[in-house]
């Protein structure tokens, strides 16, 4: 599988055609503003989808291989919805979202929950069998054809710079998003929990939180956020069923980045790959800001394991 | 004490459970398992009342099954035995194929050299690997994604070099390009069966290596790094050193099924050899089988591959041989994490033939 170029930016067109492909005249100025705003388009989309990764990390020390594919669920989800309803697919994106927290539940409660005190390794291949059960079910169901959501999206423009209305909603619904979810972490008792759990598990179960409960929560709301940036993704790129490896395996980059388990980390992370990736498309050749991303991986994995916000594993 | 002592059965169990004691069973075992190998390819053709194994089973599919067989005895070495779980080993499998097609696309270099060129290869980059994250200490969630990261940067770099054949890859030469035709010296048969003979030939070796291992100081070394790698390092085990040298032998055979990969199949592509399945299929023989045995890994890839290969034959669906290899990880993992080599003493257990099922005295399948 070729890797999926990200965004209507593609590095194996001419930066002209890019320039054009997003209907802005190629100045040098512009073209730079333009980019800026793909990166924290696609940072922000990339700090949901590590935000959810990061969480089922920090609170169960589970790493979820079947993240990217519960992605292009919710993707497959929204698309046939809209395509059998003839409603624009905004309107299912939030469907999408809650069956995709009560899939996580399922998930949880069968493979994971069984397991959930053996060696790590158990959990990690557990969870890639749900990808590979996931994707290939998918690719059964839906042909392994590119598909795009069937809207029609003018852009929005100010002083130049041009954005596609898709980009525009994507932009919004990741940023409402990570604000509604940083909010529910910080202000209330749930996420509090949530939080508590990741700092000290046994702790957490000392002081009377329900940590078995928790990680239903967890899980399912990794999944949810999964969905969430899974189904927004379509707004700005045609998908087919293996477009989860490359957010996952960039995801796993970002929240290593960040620090595994680091909520803030998880979004500082997905801005800088959204940038080393928007600008590593647009002024390098072939895809070798993927070379970038994982050079950057390397070296934040040996010189500061524990993440640019990880701190001692909080 | 059980009442079924007196069964029969129950006496077989025990006369197995001494035998498994023996130092002499799992060479023995391997004998018998090598030993129905040597035969297997022309079990195909007999026919027993009309149905023959062939109609089922092809040849190439054993081949695939032993070269998995092959590649997770390999990576049990480093992952099973001294506890390090890699999940980047699609790394040197690819530097054994590119080594290989690399050297006999470009230069006519001969692929027997090419594969040890790429053995080397990928032994020093696990060197490098292991070199970097023990240094660092990297563990468990964290040593696993650094491997499966240079693994995949591996797979860019390839894919983005025009030089080393970029996305598209290589199709394999001719044997007349370099060689005098088809033949051993030449890495390229005009049918399956020699073929067959090389990867059992290359299991061969990788199993008494790491029978020898297991059964010496060095293996005894890498088992107790596994088991607690503080304790290891305050008895006096240099543990850096040793887990490094587990790295090394890993990645050094590894790249072998690689280069068989490379002069069997007619393409080799980055996004092939390098593919994240890749990660998996290397590793899943060896967690069916049982991790850090030496039987299991050979056990489990017969089990894994036969099965997905007949579904994906059976049921003419592109993806469903990767949906029964995800069911197969998933319950494998929930109801036999322990591999098919404890498959007997549950047996055992479940009929109660046990004196009790936490008899110290039981069969140790880790002695397997």
């Amino acid at each position: 599988m070729v890797s999926t170029s990200i965004l209507a930016v593609s590095s194996h067109l001419s930066p002209g055609i890019v320039a054009t492909a997003v209907g802005v005249p190629l100045q040098s100025g512009t073209t730079i503003v333009q980019l800026l705003v793909f990166a924290l388009l696609l940072g922000g989309i990339y700090g949901l989808v590590a935000l959810g990764l990061t969480m089922i990390f920090g609170v169960m020390d589970v790493i979820n291989f079947a993240h990217g594919a519960l992605m292009v669920l919710a993707m497959y989800i929204v698309w046939s919805l809209s395509s059998a309803s003839g409603l624009t697919p905004l309107v299912f994106i939030p469907i999408a979202v809650v069956a995709l927290f009560g899939v996580g539940i399922l998930i949880h409660h069968f493979t994971i929950a069984p397991i959930m005190e053996a060696p790590q390794e158990n959990q990690l291949i557990v969870t890639f069998g749900v990808m590979l059960i996931l994707i290939s079910s998918i690719e059964i169901a839906f042909s392994p054809n590119p598909r795009s959501y069937d809207i029609d999206l003018g852009s929005v423009g100010a002083a130049g710079v041009f954005i596609p209305e898709g980009q525009l909603y994507a932009l919004v619904i990741s940023i409402t998003a990570v604000i509604g979810m940083w909010l529910f972490l910080q202000r209330t008792q749930l996420g509090r929990a949530i939080r508590g759990t990741a700092d000290n598990r046994s702790g957490a179960k000392f002081v009377g939180i329900n940590i078995k409960r928790i990680d239903y929560l967890t899980f399912g709301l990794g999944a949810a956020l999964a969905g969430l940036a899974g189904a927004a993704i379509p707004l700005i790129q045609r998908f087919d069923p293996y477009i989860g490896d490359v957010y996952l395996i960039n995801a796993f980059v970002i929240v290593v980045l960040g620090g595994l388990g680091s909520f803030p980390g998880a979004l500082l992370g997905g801005m800088i790959i959204g940038f080393v990736q928007v600008f590593g498309q647009f002024y390098l050749p072939g895809s070798f800001y993927q070379v970038m991303i994982f050079m950057i991986f390397i070296l934040v994995l040996l010189l500061r394991p524990e993440g640019l916000l990880g701190g001692k594993r909080t | 004490m059980s009442s079924a002592t007196g069964s029969s059965l129950s006496t077989v169990w025990h006369r197995y459970k001494q035998f498994r004691n023996e130092s002499y069973a799992t060479p023995l075992l391997l004998g018998i398992i090598f030993g129905i190998l040597i035969v297997l390819p022309a079990l195909l053709e007999v026919s027993i009342a009309g149905y023959s194994l062939g109609t089922r089973v092809s040849l190439g599919m054993l081949i695939v099954t032993l070269v998995w067989a092959y590649t997770a005895q390999s990576w049990n070495i480093m992952s099973g035995f001294t506890g390090q779980f890699s999940f980047g080993h699609a790394a040197f499998f690819g530097l054994g194929a590119y080594g290989t097609i690399l050297l006999v696309s470009n230069y006519a270099i001969n692929p027997w050299i090419g594969m040890m060129v790429g053995a080397v290869l990928a032994a020093l980059y696990g060197l490098l690997i292991g070199v970097l994250c023990f240094r660092y200490e990297l563990q468990g969630h964290y040593f696993a994604l650094a491997t499966l990261a240079f693994a995949e940067l591996l797979r860019f770099i390839i894919n983005n070099i025009g030089a080393l054949g970029g996305a598209s890859g290589f199709i394999k030469p001719l044997p007349r390009e370099y060689a005098d035709g088809p033949g051993l010296l030449a890495f390229q048969f005009s049918t399956d069966l020699p073929y067959y003979y090389v990867i059992l030939t290359f299991l061969l070796i990788v199993t008494v290596v790491a029978f020898v291992i297991r059964n010496s100081r060095f293996g005894l070394y890498l088992f107790a790094i596994r088991e607690d790698e503080n304790a290891a390092a305050a008895v006096g085990i240099p543990t850096f050193k040793y887990k490094l040298a587990a790295v090394a032998v890993s990645a050094f055979f590894t790249a072998w099924a690689g280069a068989f990969w490379a002069m069997y199949f007619d393409t080799i592509r980055p996004d092939t050899v390098f593919d994240l399945l890749i990660n998996v299929e290397i590793l899943l023989p060896a967690i069916v089988g049982g991790l850090g045995t030496v039987i299991g890994p050979i056990l489990g890839s017969f089990i894994v591959t036969p099965l997905s290969e007949i579904a994906r034959q059976s049921l003419d669906l592109p993806g469903t041989d990767r949906i029964v290899y995800g069911l197969l990880l998933v319950l494998i993992v929930l109801y036999s994490p322990k591999g098919v080599v404890s498959w007997p003493k549950r047996l055992a257990d479940l009929l109660g033939w046990q004196e009790s099922p936490t008899d110290e005295d039981a069969v140790d399948e880790t002695r397997n």
